[in-house]
Order: C-alpha cells, then structure tokens, then sequence
C-alpha cells in the first residue's frame, strides 16, 4: 500500500509540475487510486502544492502532502502521464511497469532542447508577419527570437519564471536594437515578434479551463502567474528602450 | 492571405514545439492554429475585431475538443498551440509597453481592446467546453 501510494504520489507531481489543468490532476488521482484498491480518494491540488488523502480499506488512511516547485510546459508528459493512469485504472499495466514509465519519464524531461531555440525562432517569425511586417522584420524577429529561447534555456532551473521573461525580453529588445541601427526596419514589429516566444501561451489556456471547472484558487493564481509575466516581458523591453534613447 | 494561413499554421506548430506537445500531433496542432487565424482574418471585416476573436476560438475549441476526442489525447494538446495566432498577446505587450513609455490615453484604448479581446477568447473556449462536457459522458472511475 505504501508504495501504491508513492507512486500516485509521483504521477500527480509530473503532472503539476508539466502545467495540467487541476482537474486532470486531480481527477487522474482519484483514477488511479480506485484502482490501486482505495475505498476512498480526496485530493486537491494547487499549482504549488499537492494534497492526496487515501483510505484503505482495513481502515487506514494515507495522507501525504507535496510541495511542488518550478516546472516547464510539456504537453506530451501531461498526455503521457494521463494515457499511463488510464491503462494502469484499466489493468493492462501492473503498478511496477507504471513506477518504471513514471521514473524513465521524469528523466526524459525535457527531451530535444537543442532544437527548440530554432523552431522557436519560426514562431517569432510568423508573429511578426501576423502583425503586418515584412519579410525582413519577420526575418530579424526569427533570428532574435531563436537568441532569447536559446538564453532563456540557460537560464532554466536556477532562475525564477519572472527573471526569465525579464531577461530574454531584455536580450530580445537589445538586439533588434542594434540590428535597427544596420536595417530600415520596424522595431517595434521586430521586438514584438521576438518576445512572443516567452508569452505563457499555456498557463492562460489552463488558467480559463481551471476557472471554467470551478478551481478558483488555481484558476486565479494562474492568472496571475500570467499577468505577472507578460509585465516582466513589457517592463524588460522599456528598461533597454529607454537606457538606449528611443 | 495565403502568407498569412501559413504564418497562422507556423505560429500553432512552432508553440506546440515550445510546449512540447506529443510529436505526432504538431501537424494537427498547425492546422487548428491555421483554422483560427483563417476565420479571424476573415471575419474581421463583417463582425469586428472582438466578434472575429469569438468566432475564431470557438472554432478552435470545437476542432481541439473533436481532435482530442478521436486521437484520445487531452484537449489542451491543440487548444493551447491552437489559440495562440488569437491570443491578444501583441495587445497585451503594447499595452503594458504604452504605459511604461507614459503614453497614457493609447495605453488606457490598448488596455480595454485587449480585455474584451481576451473575453472574446475565454468566451469562445468556455462556451464550446461546457458544451462538449454536458453532452459527453466521461466514462466512470468507480465513483
């Protein structure tokens, strides 16, 4: 039972900390622990912390309590994690074959990083044709934005969300900057291109969903997390736009 | 507008890269992305800018909530990428960018346009989910 417990436990951690909605979270616990044989499952998890209450059927109850920290967006884990709870709830899979695709999962993490500053860069690009740039400001925006993805990389794990978005929208306005003074191009276009790779596209996805099904404290909490970072990019921006005098 | 659907494509495919969505679905998550932009950019003309955003993510979240259903994956695989051309994030950055440069009345216009832009979004995405979910049965987990 012990161990039944830690690997729910574990399941509902690689789930937060990949950016699930609350009620998948919580929802995939309560799965999992009907079928590892609880008579009772109460759950409820927080973007910061994870609750889980498990009752035995010889009457004893489980009760842990997860602080959880950090993360990054990874919809593949996310759906990983769900399709595994599914199957171990169905009994195609024993509770040892889900701890050993649990534990090689959380070592994955986060897979081809090398790649992902250039297709970044592609996403930036597209951002400032789709505000009205040319093919050169969507070009200088391509090209910057791979820099700030490939900065903010560096910057993973040892620095806050927050001091990320500042810094790599910092490094993005500094460098179209620079490249402005060469090329007849918008700036503003190129920046805004840029900085789009740092927008927290999937933490206002799952801020809307978690209110939509009741979750307010994660659903708010969310939306701050949101807000906080899109000033952080804005903020990031004035400070080298007014240190270099535009 | 042919530039503009591929762009609209790009935007979706390159997030779901950024947030890691199964590799086999990337294409599919483009293509919602490209639905959207698409029925944005051409309803923009005859509803609005704020109509043509509702629009747009209600039928981005109609297609994510089918996708999802038949490749048995969770509705946010395509409906985070696939929002993201409709996002006011642009908005939102020439807002907050508006501010601090204390360009006050331009930042107070950006400000409203982007809050009912975002409405515009939540409402499309809230108003088809809850549609969704009162007409599928989940199936039991011994409850």
């Amino acid at each position: 039972m012990e161990e039944l417990v830690g690997l729910i436990l574990k399941a509902g951690e690689l789930l937060l900390t990949c950016g699930a909605e609350m009620a998948r979270v919580e929802e995939t616990i309560e799965r999992m622990g009907r079928a590892a044989g609880f008579s009772a499952v109460e759950s409820y998890a927080t973007p910061t912390g994870l609750f889980v209450s498990l009752h035995a059927p010889d009457g004893r109850v489980y009760t842990r309590v997860k602080r959880i920290r950090g993360g990054h967006s990874n919809i593949a884990l996310i759906a990983e994690v769900n399709s595994l709870s599914r199957a171990f709830a169905a009994g195609k899979i024993t509770a040892e074959e889900l701890r050993y695709a649990l534990e090689r999962l959380q070592e994955e993490g986060a897979g081809n990083a090398a790649a992902r500053p250039l297709i970044g860069g592609g996403g930036a690009l597209a951002f400032a044709m789709m505000v009205g740039g040319s093919w050169l400001e969507g070009l200088v925006a391509g090209v910057v934005g791979a820099l700030v993805l490939f900065v903010v990389s560096r910057m993973e794990r040892r620095f806050p969300k927050v001091i990320q978005a500042a810094a790599g929208s910092m490094v993005a306005a500094a460098a179209v900057t620079i490249v402005g003074q060469r090329l007849s191009i918008n700036t503003n276009i190129a920046i805004l291109g840029a900085v789009m790779v740092l927008a927290p596209g999937l933490v206002i996805t799952t801020a809307i969903r978690d209110l939509l099904s009741g979750e307010l404290v994660s659903g708010l909490s969310r939306s701050a997390e949101a807000l906080v970072i899109a000033v952080a990019i804005a903020a990031g921006v004035a400070v080298v736009l007014s240190l270099g005098g535009a | 507008m042919a530039v503009q659907m591929v762009m609209g494509f790009l935007a979706a495919l390159t997030f779901g890269y950024i947030f890691r969505v199964p590799a086999g679905e990337s294409i599919r998550c483009g293509l919602v992305g490209c639905l959207g932009w698409t029925i944005f950019l051409a309803a923009q003309g005859p509803v609005g800018e704020v109509g043509a955003v509702f629009l747009a993510a209600t039928a981005v979240a109609v297609a994510s909530e089918v996708l999802a259903r038949r490749r048995h994956q969770p509705v946010i695989v395509f409906l985070t990428p696939g929002i993201i051309p409709i996002v006011p994030g642009s908005k939102a950055y020439l807002t907050m960018l508006s501010f601090v440069q204390k360009d006050y009345a331009e930042g107070l216009v950006l400000l409203v346009t982007t809050l009912f832009l975002a409405g515009a979004v939540a409402a499309g995405i809230i108003i088809t989910s809850s549609i969704f979910r009162s007409h599928t049965s989940t199936k039991p987990v011994g409850r």
